[in-house]
């Protein structure tokens, strides 16, 4: 197997005054799936992933209120460059676990007008399996939108320190896919972020990473705090989650160093699960392994 | 919202709510009335912290959740909201029944009577092997929750004339202000309070709890750290403290041991149970071998054999534990009580049935050897 690819595209001006610039955004996005999949057109990098008749969903991560969670400019923008391939905007689903926490970050929900649809789990008659998903130390009900809506999926999280985890990366965005997920904080969510990410439902149904860096939260997440906050304007992109949630670790490592704080490691939050995860070869986690590419529109 | 309809509350007593087999149907029309509420409760909890930055974290159980703002604590029915940590689940059942006492089970206490028995969703640990899992593996948003206040507990108590309230089905560490609560209320009417727990808990709030409940029953789920840590993602010594705790209160204890093939049955670690249990709590606190049946993440191991809880029985009464009971096998002679003296059946049980008593004012009545518990 070759080096996974990554591309940490960074954006000047897509933030401003904390408003999102959305011409800024679909260039990122449309630059970086063009660097990933080394082609001219982003439409090109889209069909290798997706096809018209896909039912995708875009899982984003909206827990931390408006300031810390996937902005609807930037979901929606990803969502109208899938209808470029010809997916119908209507099996788009742009989801979190609920649906006060999706109007909290902003979004109008829309379950069942036209256009791209955007809704939690708890939406009356969507809500969670009622049989469990049993997978090593995994055993959760999953959200119906995850098992049944759709057949292909987009991990678009917030890259973020967690308290307990170390890191909420593009696997651990996942969590919000579950039940319960508040059984898997012991150990540093270790291995439980990987063994959820390795069921069938979320394995072979994700096909594209990305986490999102407009504002990075490099100490004290998952929640907002604006002094160990910082505007990066960037997206790391992947299609192996595992490297993309390694290179948004380095990051956050960085910004850390930057600020004077110590490395995860020596606050016993080192994110381990990374390392459990390329171990069950669900990606990489080595920089020799990686390739890293670092873009700026 | 409008009241829910026989049909609707049917449906959903079928996956997860207020099954009621024993309950008297008058009851059943009084909970018809009740409309399923999606509103959680925001009641400030208790035994926690507040840290910087709007951080909590929660003191009430030995996993010491330290939680930012939005974030829940292990157990899924507490949040961090701004700095401050909440309980959502006070005074929000999920489940109601009227049960009789020897389904928790008591074998002490007022035998042959009920128990207004209620709980509410979430659980502060993950027993591989939970046998209520749909409703205490959940977040409480995820069942449907009926507003039921400490006033309507007893109000209910008082109607169904049920003399005790039993805090039960799923871990009601985790909605203990709501208990504590509806303790304090009831015991005001004289109605008494008993609690149904695996005691992963800490000592200061064990402790308080213990002032206003009259008896609890403590699952001890094995008697090993590992296993603790495998198929119940807690800890063994707070529950041994726990016991003792209990123990030192005078409130009436009985200890439930549910026996699963191959993890937790070896007659070493039942032995070794059984001595700890001697020297630190005495030989007459009553001891329940139950039979597991394959559940939730253990579907793979038969039902325990008979032959094992007569062996984990047997173990427990050679070493000297007075009162040792078999759960969950009808008709098995092991449900009754024997005097330890004269060796007579001082009560007859099947199942959750009291078939004969011989028991006066708390004493056998063939040789007036005196039965612990709680008797009238």
């Amino acid at each position: 197997m070759g080096k996974s690819k990554v591309v940490m595209i960074k954006g000047k001006g897509a933030l401003i005054n904390n408003r999102i610039n959305t011409k800024v955004i679909s260039l990122m996005f449309k630059k970086g799936l063009s660097l990933l999949f080394d082609c001219n057109d982003f439409r090109d990098a889209l069909n290798q992933l997706f096809s018209p008749s896909d039912r995708i969903g875009i899982k984003i991560n909206t827990i931390a209120g408006r300031k810390l969670s996937t902005n609807p400019e930037i979901s929606l923008t990803l969502a109208n460059l899938l209808t470029r391939i010809g997916v119908r905007s209507g099996n788009i689903i742009i989801w979190d676990r609920t649906n006060d926490e999706l109007r909290r970050a902003g979004y109008r929900l829309n379950f069942s007008g036209g256009g791209i649809k955007v809704f939690g789990t708890d939406t009356r008659r969507i809500n969670y399996e009622f049989d469990l998903t049993i997978h090593k130390n995994i055993g959760s009900r999953f959200s119906r939108i995850q098992s049944r809506l759709v057949n292909k999926s987009i991990s678009l999280a917030i890259l973020k320190d967690h308290g307990i985890a170390g890191l909420t990366g593009v696997m651990k965005n996942y969590f919000g896919a579950i039940h319960n997920p508040n059984k898997y904080h012991d150990s540093n969510c270790n291995p439980y972020i990987a063994e959820l990410y390795e069921t069938y439902l979320i394995k072979n149904k994700n096909k594209l990473s990305i986490l999102d860096g407009m504002i990075v939260q490099y100490h004290r997440g998952p929640s907002y705090h604006a002094q160990w906050a910082k505007k990066c304007e960037l997206f790391i992109m992947s299609t192996d989650p595992v490297a993309a949630d390694y290179i948004g670790w380095q990051f956050i490592e960085k910004l850390r160093k930057e600020r004077g704080l110590p490395p995860l490691e020596e606050e016993k939050r080192m994110p381990y699960y990374i390392i459990t995860a390329e171990k069950m070869g669900l990606g990489k986690a080595n920089l020799n392994e990686i390739q890293l590419i670092e873009y700026e529109v | 919202m409008g009241k829910i309809s026989r049909r609707d509350f049917l449906k959903t007593v079928g996956g997860a709510g207020l099954v009621a087999s024993t309950i008297p149907s008058s009851f059943l029309i009084d909970l018809y009335a009740l409309t399923p509420t999606r509103k959680l409760s925001q009641v400030e909890a208790w035994f926690y912290k507040k840290l910087p930055d709007k951080e909590i974290k929660c003191e009430l159980c030995p996993r010491y959740c330290q939680l930012g703002d939005r974030e829940r604590g292990y157990c899924g029915a507490r949040e961090n909201r701004n700095g401050i940590y909440y309980t959502l689940v006070y005074g929000k059942v999920c489940a109601a029944h009227i049960d009789p006492i020897e389904k928790k089970p008591f074998f002490h206490f007022l035998p042959g009577t009920t128990a207004f028995s209620i709980a509410t969703a979430g659980c502060n640990v993950n027993c591989k092997f939970c046998q209520n899992w749909q409703i205490s593996q959940v977040r409480p948003e995820q069942v449907e929750n009926f507003d039921l206040p400490p006033r309507d507990v007893v109000r209910y108590c008082l109607k169904y004339r049920c003399p005790t309230i039993a805090y039960t089905y799923t871990e009601p560490v985790i909605f203990y202000e709501y208990m504590y609560d509806t303790s304090v209320k009831a015991s005001k009417k004289g109605i008494r309070n008993v609690v149904v727990t695996g005691a992963h808990i800490n000592p200061e709030p064990m402790k308080k709890l213990t002032e206003v409940v009259d008896a609890i029953k403590i699952d001890l789920k094995a008697f090993s750290e590992e296993f603790y840590k495998e198929y119940v993602r807690g800890e063994l010594k707070p529950v041994l403290d726990a016991i003792k705790i209990v123990k030192e209160s005078g409130k009436w204890l009985e200890i439930v041991y549910l026996v699963i093939p191959t993890l937790n049955d070896s007659p070493e670690e039942i032995r070794k149970m059984s001595k700890w249990i001697i020297k630190e709590v005495g030989p007459d606190v009553p001891v329940h071998f139950s039979r597991f049946h394959p559940m939730y993440l253990i579907k793979n191991l038969p039902p325990t054999p008979v032959s094992t809880l007569e062996r984990a029985r047997n173990i427990a009464l050679e070493e000297g534990i007075n009162y040792v009971y078999i759960g969950n096998v009808p008709g098995h002679k092991g449900e009754s009580t024997y005097c330890p003296s004269c060796k007579n059946v001082v009560i007859k049980r099947f199942a959750y049935q009291i078939l004969k008593n011989n028991l006066r004012k708390g004493k056998c009545k063939f040789c007036g050897q005196p039965i612990p518990g709680i008797w009238s």
